[in-house]
């Protein structure tokens, strides 16, 4: 249970690191809030995101034995990157989350951003 | 030839990876069943659906069980083409080793040995004088299960997915060797030719023209898991090295040879039987002494593997081998046993470096642990490679179907034909070998033969279905046959789910929670036919979208024929 428990975290920051590295790209993050990106905040965007990968494999380490880990997190990789793409897809707004925004407050943008 | 490397490797992409992108969806999609291969095998037969059981008791039940183990009737015929004289009877045959395989997953157990033959071969030069037999047991009670009732994950799809059961000269497996080489050319040159590899990496815009998103979902899908798609290829090639390079068969025979009777005499396992007779210690025992020297390495675990060399002989022993469900390399941490008195022999040290990275990567695609999260990862990456794959055959055609549709050419709608039997098509055959599984009665005999054939004819009926539906293509719209093959689809898998609660009486609302490997099965088939559904809806409101165009194109070019016919019987006021 706790080994599940530690993989589902995983997981999760994985996808909140995925997000945030989607958001430090300006048509992403225009897509997500409908707002430019300043660049101080796409480097600390970026940097966010490399520490919530990084936390993921962490947790990865302390559920598993090393090879299987590194197995699971190179996985839990490909497996966010594509569910935050199909969110910037089909929800982006819901990515504003990520920045403590609601999605509610972002505000729709004409034509299609990033498209 | 090409202007630039960006254009050679573009070149290389895209006809290689039409040439054997066929081939790689089948080694993909079947590789995604084979996660779950035990539990399709439960799905296809009911009488095994209990829970997954230990190797059992040598002593009790298996000993007992290879007494009545006999040699397989096609290997005694293969056998008999390749020695002198007549073979004896196969309950005259003795048994020279044997072998018992279990994992985590299995209810069952598979067991098989080596059966000596005293006729000379016709070749000198052959050294094989074994006719092997096998079988499936219920480890419980060590009663054979029916030989003709076909495991349809572990002994068909997932087979499929490495030698496409094209088994003259091996050449399945060279096919598959060869796209998986093929697969390792096309992602480095996939990446070379990507032009905004990080820029684009989360980027997919189904709002644009197909052929711009196909490409969007084709880069995304590739990208994301490229480490996936990378590692399974080369260890798929790394599996199959001894076939691709069968130098220790061939012309290092000799040295291979010789290696086996030097790496008999440091390990102290015999290579060759005494020609003493001699009994069985209790294998029970050194199950025992086993367990336990694996426990003070800290890695306590059950037997998954059990062998037995020159049974009845002075030099027999007993080699067992760790379940490594909780590594990702293979089974190991062996000890051996001379079988007469149940003194340990060898016990394995740690393998070398070579040997860890060979069992890493072997175990990384074969997938022998207990983790299930990683089970499911692995599902996901294996689809996002067929996704990739397809959206490569959507790109291919929708880049040149205007220009083959103006040109007269039949490519465009070759390749779409062929595509859409490769990508619904192979979901259609695959569900309705399941459907054929749950009609047939149990007790017919060849069952495993008809559901292989319905498997054949269905997914042959769907290239033929393709080829006659997709005419569309040669007028640059959408075929039918993509959404007909969604829509049939979802029928077949529905179909299954209800066939499968009709005839074992095992319905979500029972084996959810209770019984996964069945509930599993059912909710795949319920949720892929949900995503057909979807799928069949989009398409069809495109080849609407597609038909208004033509329409109106046609409505401006008439009414423009119209006008400058009237122009031309007007007469000219000057």
């Amino acid at each position: 249970m706790f080994d599940a428990l530690v993989l589902g975290l995983a997981w999760l920051a994985a996808i909140i690191g995925m997000s945030w590295l989607a958001l430090s790209m300006n048509n992403h993050h225009r897509q997500a809030t409908g707002l430019p990106l300043p660049v101080k905040q796409a480097q600390t965007l970026r940097i966010l995101g490399a520490a919530g990968l990084i936390a993921s494999l962490g947790l990865c380490l302390a559920a598993d034995h090393i090879t299987m880990a590194i197995l699971v997190w190179f996985m839990l990789l490909a497996a966010s990157a594509s569910s935050v793409a199909m969110t910037l897809t089909w929800r982006a707004p819901w990515l504003a989350l990520m920045l403590g925004r609601h999605p509610a407050s972002v505000p729709k943008l004409r034509g299609s951003v990033g498209r | 030839m090409f202007n630039n490397t960006r254009q050679a490797m573009a070149w290389v992409h895209t006809w290689f990876g039409l040439a054997l992108g066929f081939v790689l969806m089948v080694c993909f999609f079947f590789g995604a069943l084979s996660v779950f291969d035990r539990e399709i095998d439960r799905w296809a037969i009911p009488e095994t659906r209990f829970d997954p059981q230990p190797m059992p008791s040598y002593d009790q039940v298996l000993a007992p069980v290879f007494e009545k183990l006999r040699a397989s009737p096609d290997d005694m015929a293969a056998t008999a083409k390749r020695v002198e004289g007549e073979l004896p009877h196969p309950d005259a045959l003795k048994l020279d080793s044997l072998f018992a395989y279990t994992t985590h997953r299995d209810p069952v157990l598979r067991i098989g040995g080596e059966f000596g033959v005293p006729n000379k071969p016709i070749n000198p030069k052959d050294d094989h004088q074994h006719v092997h037999g096998s079988a499936t047991i219920d480890p419980r009670t060590g009663a054979f299960l029916a030989d003709d009732k076909l495991k349809i994950g572990s002994d068909f799809f997932y087979p499929l997915h490495y030698s496409l059961h094209i088994h003259w000269k091996n050449l399945g497996y060279w096919i598959v060797g060869l796209a998986a080489l093929i697969m390792l050319a096309a992602l480095i040159s996939g990446v070379v030719i990507h032009r905004k590899i990080f820029r684009e990496f989360f980027t997919f815009r189904p709002n644009k023209n197909t052929q711009r998103s196909a490409l969007d979902l084709h880069n995304m899908t590739g990208v994301v898991a490229l480490p996936f798609h990378f590692f399974f290829a080369f260890t798929g090639l790394v599996i199959f090295a001894g076939i691709y390079f069968p130098v220790n068969q061939t012309f290092l025979k000799p040295l291979h040879d010789q290696g086996d009777q030097l790496e008999a005499a440091r390990t102290g396992l015999p290579h060759k039987p005494a020609g003493i007779p001699a009994s069985l210690a209790s294998v029970d025992d050194m199950v025992t002494e086993a367990k336990k020297r694996w426990a003070k390495r800290d890695m306590p675990g059950d037997v998954g593997f059990l062998f037995i060399e020159h049974i009845g002989d002075q030099n027999s022993y007993v080699s067992l081998y760790r379940a490594g469900s909780d590594r990702v390399a293979l089974v190991g941490q062996a000890i051996h046993f001379k079988a007469s008195t149940g003194e340990v022999l060898l016990e394995e040290p740690a393998p070398t470096v070579v040997a860890s990275i060979n069992e890493f990567l072997t175990g990384l695609h074969l997938q022998h642990f207990r983790h299930w999260l990683l089970r499911w990862l692995y599902v996901i990456g294996g689809l996002l490679g067929c996704i990739c794959i397809a959206t490569g055959f959507i790109f291919y055609v929708e880049k040149r179907k205007h220009t083959h549709a103006k040109a007269g050419s039949q490519g465009a709608r070759t390749v779409d034909a062929l595509a859409t039997a490769t990508v619904t098509g192979m979901l259609l055959a695959t569900a309705f070998m399941l459907i054929v599984n749950r009609l047939l009665p149990a007790s017919l005999e060849g069952k495993g033969d008809w559901e292989e054939a319905s498997f054949w004819a269905l997914w042959l009926l769907t290239l033929l279905h393709a080829m006659w539906r997709n005419k569309p293509v040669n007028h640059a719209r959408l075929s039918p046959a993509w959404r007909e093959q969604c829509y049939g689809f979802a029928l077949l898998a529905i179909s299954a789910v209800l066939l499968n609660w009709v005839t074992t009486g095992d319905h979500l609302g029972k084996t959810a929670f209770t019984y996964w490997p069945v509930a599993g099965v059912d909710l795949s088939l319920l949720v892929s036919a949900g995503i057909a559904v979807l799928a069949a809806r989009k398409l069809r409101q495109r080849e609407r979208e597609q038909e208004r165009q033509a329409n109106t194109i046609d409505c401006a070019e008439s009414t423009n024929a119209h006008i400058s016919t009237i122009n031309t019987r007007e007469p000219k006021h000057v």
